[in-house]
């Protein structure tokens, strides 16, 4: 602990007030989060696919709309740097589009699933008892049916659109959150500094929202950004089925879909762009999820 | 223990139940209405009236979920109008196919995963630790479908190590084919292999932080000791639980890598269903499915309540 302050110790003016980051620990879990390179790599990457998916298309105009079968199934050239997919369409300035619907639904739908799933699991595992138990008996049952398959059914009866998409793959994913923070709840309820918050007379609310919410914040914070994760992996595997948002809008998963007729003859620039864009951004944000845990862990300081 | 086995498996059954909830509502958000969606646009009148009487769907909405009930006690899991089986009959045709896939490649992760996962831990920030936890994230954060296609291209187009497609038959067929059961079980498996050496090493961490540690170096148990026999036999019981919660999403990428590599089991399926609309056996395999993983989950609470008794804090 020491040595981690003494190295991230402020320059200080005489008269200035001193704070030391064991003082501040959202500015010790920002050092550490900084301080792990795949984290900043991570964070770097996701800015960079930002701005390719949505300031790319201003500079690197392609027709996304209708189709071109004589064009089609182009090997790459300087017309086309990624070649064209089955239908003609330009596979660099799909790939643009496709990372504008993954990082909106990827984002939106962890934004759902975390904020119900925190609420849901404080509730949960503070107020204990048989409401607990319906509680989390209700959370086992839709997790007991695999995302893939509700979600799979869900788009077999529904038309999919993007915020419906949005909608449902938070509403699904939401359960994992819960778990997590009704988990962590349930044992820092019994710890003795929040008990002494009902002996010095502060209300539950007191005790959830001021010392177990922001002690799970680490988790949450973390959970969250897999769930980025997961959601694109989620849009990815939908729309590869077919089950995703129809053309021309486009998506990643979507134009891997014609890759498996394609990849006996070869083009690999149908299925290795798309889902290298794809593993990237996620692996973008499962590191900066994985940096996030050890910045918000006090027990790996310093080590 | 009895008492907290007992109060657990009363807690599945409910879940089950629920479940039954969640099904019997599926199958109301069928477009149109259940005769409609099941017997198609082409149905007469009659048709639809007697498909309703026969399947009791002109009855009250209670009524017709303890009957959907009743039918599912008795192992009736409905009736595929599409392919006009059972979906009892379709599920035991492709139901152990997923068994050995799921399970074989279960195995595979868990034999690979371990000792990665403690290597990382002891040699925490070398660099045999930032490769493996960089391979690690890369498989995790691949895609099913993708690794699947990655894997056809690379290891049976353009290098003819493996046959492309599964073994196509019953489970004892598909073990009598290793060859085509290599790439769909190695896809499967990485991912699984990832997902549990990432849990485990933190996990190892997370117990080599603990004061039991530095008491057991401190009365100078020799190192080996600490970490087989303490930290090893500590950091596992969290992974006891990841299991069971992991069969849901093993389950969802053994549908993925079903359908990429044409593999006849529950997902393929079920996927096939979807495409032909054929809501009876979506449902089926549904409730299958959900079983399952209600039972895996059942069975790692009380495999970890085994290990761990700080676990059974309700069950005095």
């Amino acid at each position: 602990m020491s040595q981690v302050a003494a190295g991230l110790e402020p320059e200080v003016t005489p008269g200035q007030e001193i704070t030391t980051p064991a003082g501040n620990p959202w500015r010790l879990a920002a050092a550490t989060f900084v301080e792990n390179k795949s984290a900043v790599i991570g964070l770097v990457f996701i800015v960079l696919m930002a701005a390719f998916s949505f300031l790319g298309p201003l500079f690197y105009h392609t027709n996304q709309v209708t189709t071109n079968l004589p064009g089609s199934l182009k090997p790459p050239s300087s017309a086309h740097p990624l070649g064209t997919d089955d239908v003609g369409y330009d596979e660099l300035g799909r790939l643009m589009l496709g990372g504008q619907t993954s990082l909106e639904v990827g984002l939106a739908a962890a934004l759902v699933a975390t904020f119900i799933g925190v609420a849901y699991g404080a509730i949960s595992g503070f107020v204990g008892g048989i409401v607990d138990g319906i509680m989390m008996r209700a959370v086992d049952a839709l997790l007991a049916i695999p995302t893939l398959f509700l979600l799979i059914y869900l788009f077999t009866v529904f038309q999919a659109n993007v915020p419906l998409m949005i909608l449902v793959i938070g509403l699904v994913a939401w359960l994992v959150p819960a778990r997590l923070v009704r988990a962590e709840t349930l044992s820092l309820r019994t710890r003795d500094y929040v008990q002494a918050v009902r002996g010095m007379g502060g209300s539950r609310r007191r005790m959830v929202a001021r010392h177990i919410v922001p002690n799970t914040i680490g988790t949450i914070m973390v959970n969250a950004t897999f769930q980025v994760a997961d959601a694109i992996v989620a849009l990815a595997s939908l729309s590869f089925l077919g089950l995703g948002i129809q053309p021309p809008a486009a998506n990643w998963g979507q134009m891997l879909s014609s890759g498996l007729t394609y990849v006996y003859a070869g083009a690999w620039w149908l299925i290795y762009p798309p889902g290298i864009a794809i593993v990237l951004t996620v692996m973008a944000f499962n590191a900066v999820g994985d940096s996030l845990r050890d910045a918000f862990d006090n027990r790996l300081r310093g080590r | 223990m009895i008492g907290y086995t007992v109060r657990r498996f009363g807690q599945g059954v409910i879940v089950i139940v629920a479940v039954t909830f969640i099904t019997f509502f599926e199958a109301h958000l069928m477009p149109g209405n259940p005769a409609r969606a099941i017997l198609g646009v082409h149905a007469s009148s009659a048709q639809i009236a007697a498909f309703n009487q026969e399947n009791g769907y002109n009855h009250p909405l209670v009524v017709q979920y303890f009957d959907y009930l009743d039918r599912l006690l008795h192992g009736n899991l409905g009736f595929s109008y599409k392919q006009n089986q059972t979906v009892a009959a379709l599920l035991g045709e492709d139901l152990p196919a997923s068994v050995v896939l799921v399970g074989l490649s279960t195995i595979v992760a868990l034999i690979v995963a371990l000792p990665l996962a403690v290597l990382q831990a002891v040699r925490r920030n070398h660099p045999s630790d930032y490769t493996l936890t960089g391979a690690s994230l890369l498989f995790y954060s691949t895609p099913t479908f993708w690794l699947g296609l990655t894997l056809i291209d690379l290891l049976a187009v353009r290098i003819h190590v493996f046959p492309p497609a599964a073994p196509q038959g019953a489970a004892v067929q598909v073990l009598a084919h290793p060859a085509g059961l290599a790439l769909p079980v190695i896809t499967l498996a990485l991912v699984s292999i990832a997902s549990f050496s990432r849990y485990m090493r933190s996990s190892m961490l997370d117990q080599l932080a603990e004061d039991y540690v530095r008491t057991a170096r401190a009365k100078g148990v020799k190192e080996r000791i600490v970490l087989w026999k303490h930290v090893f036999r500590n950091a596992l019981a969290p992974l006891i639980t990841l299991l069971g919660l992991s069969l849901p999403g093993i389950l969802s990428g053994a549908l993925i890598t079903e359908t990429v590599f044409n593999y006849p089991g529950m997902g393929l399926l079920f996927w096939n269903a979807a495409i032909a609309k054929d809501y009876p056996t979506m449902l089926g395999v549904t409730i299958v499915v959900a079983v399952a993983t209600v039972a895996g989950s059942l069975l790692a609470d009380l495999a970890y309540a085994v290990a761990d008794p700080r676990v059974r804090y309700r069950a005095a």
